[in-house]
């Protein structure tokens, strides 16, 4: 509780400037009319989209002080956020699969991370702070968005333009992790500064810098300096610290727009062993205490440029290219505790990707006409690096080139206001796998009452990644193997969405959405046991995922209150050849709200976040008490993460903003589960780790700006 | 406008000057240098022995150690000298810098006379180096007459990762025994019994064929059995001795004094030191072999599979020792553990049995720790939480405890690693062994890694109870 004493007295602090002013957030509902870009041919309002593209405003974002990805997707249905204290990590998982199902966009081109490019990536690695909007699309998009978009598309939209002349934005947000803060070693701490200057009507310039230093959950370990080998050495969650600087230049011409975007991520995570080595010496009565520990420090580098614009009003393009970098460096070394000297120190790469891209699509070709086509390519030269000790790879650096070349082209058939339709296909072509297809049929119907109409059927496979291709762990007990030979699984999916905005007398909006899923998942990849004598595994294209879900979702809006309330169920089949398997249909619920209330005389906005995530079923392997392999229904108890925050506006012109908020109210850590297998030298997990609790947070963000 | 300015200027000075850096410089250690142990004994055949004093840490400048010394009947310069000198009643052993232990050597020049006790006790007093401290150990009993150590500390080599090593360890005399884990591959028992033992240090395993002709048999009869005799697979445990040590279980039956009762047995011979039945060339090999008796030795056939005439040796038994040991790859017989009076641990690669997910397997172990059973060593082990190391005492032992199984330390003296962790020391056990001279021990360890953290450099310290 002491270092919520300084948080406390930080914030009384602040308030002392506090004078009432007008309020900023305009939370009229805010889907009605959004434009939108995630699969369009050109920018559009939500409604004219084909597809169906659920949004998450800036406003969204800042109501819940959300700095990375990580911080906002958990309150959204249909997708889970899985943290791993161990990693620092946080991967995204929709409808049931995981962060390689996942696309995820920023400014509609692929953002690369340590293991993938727009797959596999590390939430907390992706800064929201220059962020406009999020678009989220579920289903398989493989004809806009390419391989991996099997699940869906998360993509980022950044501002790119602003109403002042000069705007200068710092802010601080400090943060208790779980019930721990402090000045330096525990909690979160961020500080940011963004600056941005229209040069002229046509030129637009910004540039910000966050760091976020994430000091780690301490709970029941003492650190890095920790000399006894009881298990409390180290951190319960790893510490890590980020910096991210980014540059934007934009040109927004007549017939054509171009921006430039630069962005550095330096990212530091530190990984502190808790076994320590007493290397006692009885023959002196000392000791020696050492323990051996990793850093691993994540550099990013992104150049995107892009221009978009038409020939003399006809043909429309939309052009990007982009140089990518990740690279993640490991520094292991042991560590003489009591000396704090560090030993055996070893630098080097520990996986990288950098990658050479473009993106083309051209459209418009029949002007002012109902059928309009597109045309487009996808470029991407991707060299992969992962050393011997990031996976088990048989003591081998594996350095490996994928060069995949795609085109594709869709048509789009709008005979009116109410009816669109749009078929597509895409191409694959790769110096490494088969030429692949991904096909898609999209349609809109509006009806008279303002019902909106959507079905998507799309496809997409999703590449192999390295630890499926080249994992070679052979030793005398163990034979697992990677296949150089897998194909990529294929990802097919419909979806149906009906949605219709109700107005009532009163001033009630209310807008409604029930949409309908199936996803399929073929030839998945699986690691198999290939030889039973001596034991020997393999990666292979065996088995299959299926997966239907249905979800309710509304949102509101009534004089100053305005919120959602959603539901989803879904069904999780697994046909798994490669052993025994059950593949009857696992259901889970989940379900979401929001309510914001909004003072506009005090210039404050009360908002609360509310998800409710039911029980998880999986089928696991287990021992009888005979001591028979058999397969049970393991299940992941139910649990909920609730939000609340408070975000008031000071000064003239709302130059000083202020949110205090908590995040995970329910102070949720671990969550029982029977849903997990064991492996060969330990039994089962008996609970899985989500959350480090109730943590508080306040965020000051200043505004200056002049004309 | 002030305010605002005001303002502006903290909230950057936030963002500016929010660096950390708690971290405080450590503590300085203490220089402690003692004698590796607290006793040493003479066989009556020993002249001169080397006594080692180590540091706590690298020494970080020269220095001296000043030793003392009292004499119970013996004389400097009649019944025993040192090196360097203690003519004066002290000797100063030089400190190098850089080091991590010196030596002063001790001449024994005289054996007591039969029935007199004869010792020398030296005491540290003194370390020139600044920050130093005199603690541990800091004395040393040398007897003229063999007896029994009181304790002290070993590092047995059983030779880094791969642990290419055997090391057999007797406590009393303080002695290790090294020998390399595949210098053999049959044991044939010394004892009452007729019995063959394999090498499990290198994950032996054998089938026994149905014919007694070994010239008869070929690749293709056993074909179809080879892959299941093997280590690490699902029912790997009939084709292994049992790791108890029962020589009463062993896999090869009691040879027969009835050469016909003799089948003949498809060996494998295991795997090469650091390789893998996974990957070529880390397979040793396969052998059929056939043991039959004669008179009161063995009578060995071996032979490559496909081989239509085969070796035959004659293998006695060996007084005093557990086994007698033959190489193939040698063809003869093979010298690997001392009398079998003369150790009391074995650290070496071994197999256990082991339950998962339905099936049975003989699983593989490093660091595995085998006592002597056959020569009558029993142990087990003692829970911290019941006893500390330090508090128990010889009213302690419970003597119905120890077992006769040569697993009693085995592999539990440390934590099986996991995908994230590695294998570590249990730091909340130590043990009880009774020697084959009915000397009690206590036994805990200190170390299984190296201060980089390469696995295979073991340590221990026991004490006499």
């Amino acid at each position: 509780m002491k270092q919520l004493t300084n948080l406390i007295l930080f914030l009384t602090i602040s308030f002392g400037y506090a004078q009432e002013v007008n309020m900023i957030d305009s939370l009229a509902i805010n889907n009605l009319e959004e434009v939108v870009i995630t699969g369009q041919y050109n920018a559009q309002s939500i409604k004219k989209s084909v597809y169906e593209v659920s949004v998450i405003s800036k406003a969204d974002i800042d109501r819940q002080a959300g700095n990375n990805l990580a911080d906002i997707l958990n309150q959204t249905l249909n997708i889970t956020i899985l943290p791993s204290a161990s990693t620092g990590k946080s991967q995204v998982r929709m409808f049931g699969l995981d962060g390689q199902y996942v696309k995820i966009l920023v400014d509609n081109i692929p953002l690369v991370n340590d293991e993938g490019f727009g797959n596999n990536t590390d939430l907390t690695q992706i800064n929201l702070d220059d962020v406009e909007q999020i678009e989220i699309v579920e289903g398989a998009m493989g004809v806009q968005y390419g391989t991996n978009a099997v699940a869906g598309v998360i993509n980022i939209i950044t501002k790119k333009s602003s109403r002042h002349k000069w705007k200068i934005t710092p802010y601080i947000q400090e943060e208790t992790i779980g019930n721990e803060y402090g000045w330096f070693d525990k909690g979160r701490h961020i500080q940011s500064l963004s600056i941005s200057h229209d040069l002229s009507n046509k030129w637009y310039a910004n540039a910000m810098f966050t760091r976020n230093d994430f000091a780690g959950l301490w709970g029941d370990k003492e650190g890095q300096n920790y000399a006894q080998n009881d298990g409390k050495r180290g951190y319960e969650w790893l510490p890590k610290i980020q910096y991210n600087g980014k540059a934007l230049l934009s040109y927004n011409g007549e017939h054509a727009k171009l921006f430039y975007k630069f962005e550095y991520f330096n990212e530091k995570v530190s990984r502190y062993d808790s076994v320590v080595r007493s290397n006692e010496n009885p023959s002196t009565g000392t000791n020696n205490p050492i323990s051996s520990d990793e850093i691993f420090t994540s550099n990013r580098i992104m150049h995107h440029l892009n221009v978009n614009g038409n020939f003399n009003g006809g043909v429309t393009y939309d052009v990007s290219f982009s140089f990518q970098q990740q690279k993640r460096n490991a520094e292991t070394y042991n560590y003489r505790i009591p000396t704090r000297e560090k030993f055996d120190v070893q630098d080097f790469e520990y996986e990288s990707r950098k990658i050479y891209y473009s993106k083309g699509m051209f459209s418009n070709f029949m002007a002012a006409n109902a059928f309009d086509f597109q045309l487009g390519y996808e470029l991407n030269a991707t060299n992969g690096y992962a050393s011997a000790i990031s996976g088990d790879f048989g003591g081998e650096n594996i350095d490996r080139y994928l060069g995949a070349y795609d085109v594709f082209a869709s048509a789009e058939y709008i005979p009116g206001n109410r009816f669109s339709i749009r078929p597509g296909a895409r191409v694959f072509f790769s110096n490494k796998f088969d030429t692949q297809t991904a096909l898609e049929l999209s349609s809109k119907y509006l009806f008279d009452n303002n019902l909106e109409l959507r079905a998507v059927v799309g496809t997409a496979p999703r590449m192999p990644d390295f630890t499926e291709l080249y994992s070679y762990f052979v030793d005398t007990n163990h034979d697992i193997r990677g296949n150089e030979n897998l194909k990529p699984e294929q990802g097919t999916s419909i979806f149906v969405h009906a949605k219709k905005p109700f107005v009532f007398n009163n001033g009630l909006m209310l807008k409604s959405k029930l949409s309908l899923g199936y996803i399929n998942v073929k030839d998945r990849i699986e690691l198999i046991i290939v030889n039973s004598s001596p034991l020997a595994y393999q990666y292979n294209n065996i088995d299959k995922y299926r997966t239907w879900n249905i979800s309710f979702a509304n949102g509101f809006a009534y004089q100053n209150w305005s919120g959602n309330l959603g539901v989803s169920y879904s069904g999780v089949s697994k046909v798994l050849d490669s052993r025994d398997y059950n593949d009857d249909y696992l259901n889970a619920l989940q379900l979401n709200a929001n309510l914001a209330y909004i003072i506009p005389d005090w210039g404050t906005t009360f908002s609360t976040y509310f998800k409710h995530n039911g029980p998880e079923y999986q089928f696991v392997q287990q021992q009888d008490t005979d001591g028979n392999a058999v397969l049970v229904r393991g299940k992941q108890d139910a649990y909920s993460w609730w939000d609340a925050s408070v975000r008031k506006s000071f000064l003239e012109d709302n130059k000083l903003q202020i949110t205090v908020g908590a995040r995970n109210l329910l102070n949720i850590t671990r969550v029982n589960t029977t849903a997990t297998e064991g492996g060969a030298h330990s039994g089962p997990p008996s609970s899985v780790l989500l959350g480090y609790g109730r943590s508080y947070f306040i965020k000051l963000l200043y505004n200056l700006n002049f004309n | 406008m002030k305010k605002t300015i005001l303002l502006c200027g903290l909230l950057l000075a936030f963002v500016l000057f929010s660096c950390s850096s708690d971290d405080d410089g450590g503590t300085t250690q203490q220089f402690v240098a003692a004698f590796e142990n607290p006793s040493m004994s003479f066989t009556a055949d020993d002249a001169s022995k080397e006594v080692k004093l180590v540091f706590s840490k690298t020494a970080p400048e020269d220095g001296t150690v000043t030793i003392t010394y009292t004499t119970v009947n013996a004389e400097y310069g009649t019944h025993f000298t040192t090196d360097p000198s203690g003519e004066e009643g002290t000797i100063e052993v030089p400190i190098t810098a850089g080091s991590n232990q010196s030596t002063f050597t001790f001449n024994k020049l005289a054996n007591p006379i039969e029935g007199t006790e004869m010792s020398v006790s030296f005491k540290l007093e003194a370390i020139t180096n600044p920050n130093s401290a005199i603690q541990g150990n800091t004395t040393l009993a040398v007897s003229f007459t063999e007896s029994a150590a009181v304790g002290g500390v070993m590092a047995p080599e059983v030779g880094g990762p791969d642990q290419p090593n055997q090391v057999y360890v007797d406590l009393s005399a303080q002695t290790q025994t090294v020998v390399k884990r595949d210098a053999w591959d049959l044991g044939f028992y010394s004892g009452e019994s007729f019995r063959v033992v394999l090498n499990e240090s290198v994950y032996m395993a054998a089938a026994p064929l149905e014919v007694t002709d070994i010239d008869a048999v070929t690749e293709a009869d056993v074909a179809a059995l080879q892959p299941n005799v093997a280590v690490g697979i699902p029912g790997s445990n009939v084709y292994v001795d049992n790791p108890s040590g029962d020589i009463q279980e062993t896999v090869i039956a009691e040879v027969s004094e009835t050469d016909t009762d003799n089948k003949v047995y498809l060996v494998n011979l295991g795997i090469n030191i650091g390789g893998s039945i996974h990957v070529p060339g880390g397979s040793r090999g396969w052998k059929k072999i056939r043991v039959l008796r004669q008179g009161n030795d063995y009578v060995l056939q071996y032979a490559d599979l496909n081989a239509t005439t085969h070796e035959e040796v004659v293998v006695s038994k060996a007084e005093g020792y557990n086994f007698t040991f033959f190489s193939f790859s040698s063809g003869e017989q093979a010298s690997v553990e001392p009398m079998k009076n003369k150790w009391d641990l074995n650290f070496t690669h071994y197999i256990d049995l082991l339950s998962f997910q339905g099936d049975d397997y003989a699983y593989t172990y490093q660091d595995f720790i085998v006592s002597n059973t056959k020569a009558g060593i029993t142990a087990y082990q003692v829970a911290v939480s019941d006893f500390t190391y330090e508090d128990f005492t010889s009213e302690n032992i419970v003597e119905a405890n120890l077992s006769a199984d040569q697993r009693s330390i085995g592999s539990s003296w440390r934590n099986a690693g996991g995908p994230n962790a590695q294998p570590s020391i249990k730091e909340d056990v130590f043990y009880v062994l009774k020697d084959a001279d009915g000397n009690y021990y206590k036994i805990r360890f200190t170390a299984m890694y190296n201060e980089s953290g390469e696995r295979g450099y073991p340590k221990f310290e026991y004490s006499l109870l």
